[in-house]
């Protein structure tokens, strides 16, 4: 299997692909959400983007994950 | 009649407390997730919670405990993970990374969340005075706005670590915006009284991100920042944590004097860039700790009070005083407070609808609840949070949702001709950013745009 591409952006790393893919799928929802909003209401525009927003963010975090190795002191004390 | 208006105040009330509540909620979620940019979260959901219509006292509640809580779990992240939770706390990075060294930084970030405590203490009474002993030189210093940013800009050029690169890049940056407006105007994308202000002000914040994107599509830079394997974050330990959650106990009499003075001092100087006052003072404050070994103790309570203080009289000054947006924070975070018609404008907004009691009131209600709640949680959950944001939620979704946001607010603000209006800002200041142009400068370009362009015309 073919190693994932890692790069470090913004403190902290991440896959290429799949920051690809989480900001095309986000983006996505976001304004698909947003433009099925009724058109003169500013308000709901919003509302429905940030759902979608929302949404989308869920949907990425359920797929992804984060490529962190996390390790507790208190678990595992330091020598 | 009396009754009746008593009735609806309590009603009100109600509101407001559950907007603070709502406030510390989410942004306690948001403040712990490494790397969220305060304006991209604090303006899309206070301009949600304007667009609602809702009482101008549950807007400015709302919006006071929000900044109250992002400034406190913000700095969360960065003590214990040395990861910035955003703008404002990026600058406490290489004392965090000391403190974390010794392990140390459970006690370190109960002090900073004491800390913070004092910052809101100070200069929510603080901002209130200011604003108030302003208020009858209000109409002086409206008229004179455009050449207080003009000054700010040349100000905090002079004042940043890269003097000169900063100074000549006021004038390009004014014209950049200017020249974006005037296309919006000429090609009929917007009418000729909306001036495209803040999804510009969002292309500058996330413009040293889109660079970075950029950079990745092409491969030799691509190869630059290639990391072999994840991230390892160890958590550290919380042994050495103390019981206590009175914050003077918690603190030293030096941090307890260094916060404290750069808040009160801090306040007076509200119309400069939050985070450019932050390093300038927090800086100096640890620089002048008596024994070496509390510099970054101290530099770091000192932030965490000042990165509070700035937001309270950034916000609270220009709101309560004058109605108009005369410092960064209410220029960016902070703008929709001044500026969403139909419910505020620039002649009609919360500076003109609330009386001086009934704004005091939603503030301290607002910081009150906020600090009182955020500290509480820190002091006690500091540690399981992070370990779930770190662990859940990955770094692609967060930078993900930032990019989906610009999209949507500058789509909303000026059609898809201002997508890349804004992809266009974000490049060009993220650029200058990396050469050492700081935020405050570009905002502060931003604002004097138009007076800028003036002076070139030689119109005075």
């Amino acid at each position: 299997m073919k190693k994932e591409t890692l790069i470090d952006i913004w403190g902290d790393v991440v896959a290429v692909k799949s920051l690809v893919l989480a900001i095309v799928v986000i983006t996505t929802t976001t304004m698909g959400a947003h433009l099925m909003a009724p058109k003169d209401n500013q308000t709901l525009g919003l509302f429905f983007g940030l759902g979608g927003a929302i949404f989308g963010f869920a949907i990425m975090a359920f797929v992804l994950k984060p490529k962190r190795e996390v390790f507790d002191e208190d678990v595992h004390p330091r020598d | 009649m009396r009754m009746c208006t008593h009735v609806i105040e309590l009603g009100v009330l109600g509101l407001m407390l559950v907007a603070a509540l709502s406030a510390v909620l989410i942004y306690t979620v948001i403040g712990f997730v490494p790397g969220t940019d305060e304006t991209s979260v604090l303006y899309p959901i206070s301009l949600a919670l304007v667009l609602t219509g809702a009482n101008p006292m549950i807007v400015l509640t709302f919006f006071i405990a929000a900044i109250v809580t992002l400034n406190l779990t913000n700095t969360m992240p960065t003590a214990l993970v040395c990861l910035p939770g955003g703008v404002m706390s990026s600058p406490m990075i290489e004392h965090a990374i000391a403190v974390k060294a010794k392990g140390r930084s459970a006690e370190v970030i109960q002090k900073m969340a004491a800390a913070s405590a004092i910052g809101v203490a100070i200069s929510v009474p603080i901002a209130l005075v200011i604003a108030n002993l302003i208020i009858p030189f209000a109409q002086n210093i409206r008229d004179y706005a455009a050449y207080l940013f003009v000054f700010g800009a040349i100000f905090l050029s002079l004042t940043s670590r890269h003097k000169l690169v900063s100074l000549v890049s006021i004038v390009p940056l004014a014209m950049l915006f200017m020249s974006l407006r005037h296309l919006y105007w000429g090609v009929g994308a917007v009418p000729e009284t909306r001036v495209v202000t803040v999804s510009f002000f969002l292309g500058i914040t996330i413009g040293p991100l889109l660079v970075s994107l950029f950079r990745l599509m092409n491969r030799r830079l691509l190869n630059e920042v290639k990391v072999d394997a994840n991230k390892t974050i160890v958590v550290p330990s919380e042994a050495n944590k103390k019981r206590t959650l009175n914050p003077f106990k918690l603190l030293s009499k030096e941090e307890r004097r260094f916060a404290s003075v750069s808040a009160v001092l801090a306040n007076f100087l509200f119309v400069l860039s939050p985070v450019g006052l932050t390093i300038l003072i927090g800086q100096a404050a640890g620089a002048r700790a008596k024994r070496q070994e509390d510099r970054a103790d101290v530099a770091m309570t000192t932030m965490s009070a000042l990165i509070q203080a700035t937001y309270m009289s950034g916000i609270v000054i220009p709101l309560l005083a004058l109605g108009l947006a005369l410092s960064p924070v209410a220029l960016g975070p902070g703008a929709a407070l001044f500026n969403t018609p139909p419910y505020f404008t620039i002649d009609h907004n919360i500076h003109h609808i609330l009386s001086g009691w009934q704004f005091t009131v939603a503030v301290v209600l607002g910081a009150f609840v906020a600090m009182t709640l955020s500290y509480v949680l820190i002091s006690r959950y500091a540690k399981p949070i992070t370990m779930f944001i770190l662990r859940r939620i990955p770094h692609e979704a967060v930078l993900g949702v930032f990019i989906a946001f610009i999209v949507l607010l500058a789509y909303m603000d000026a059609g898809l001709i201002n997508v890349f209006g804004v992809l266009l800002v974000g490049l060009v200041c993220g650029t200058l950013n990396k050469m050492g142009v700081n935020y405050g400068v570009q905002f502060m370009s931003l604002y004097a745009a138009p007076t800028l362009i003036g002076f070139l015309l030689g119109v005075f």
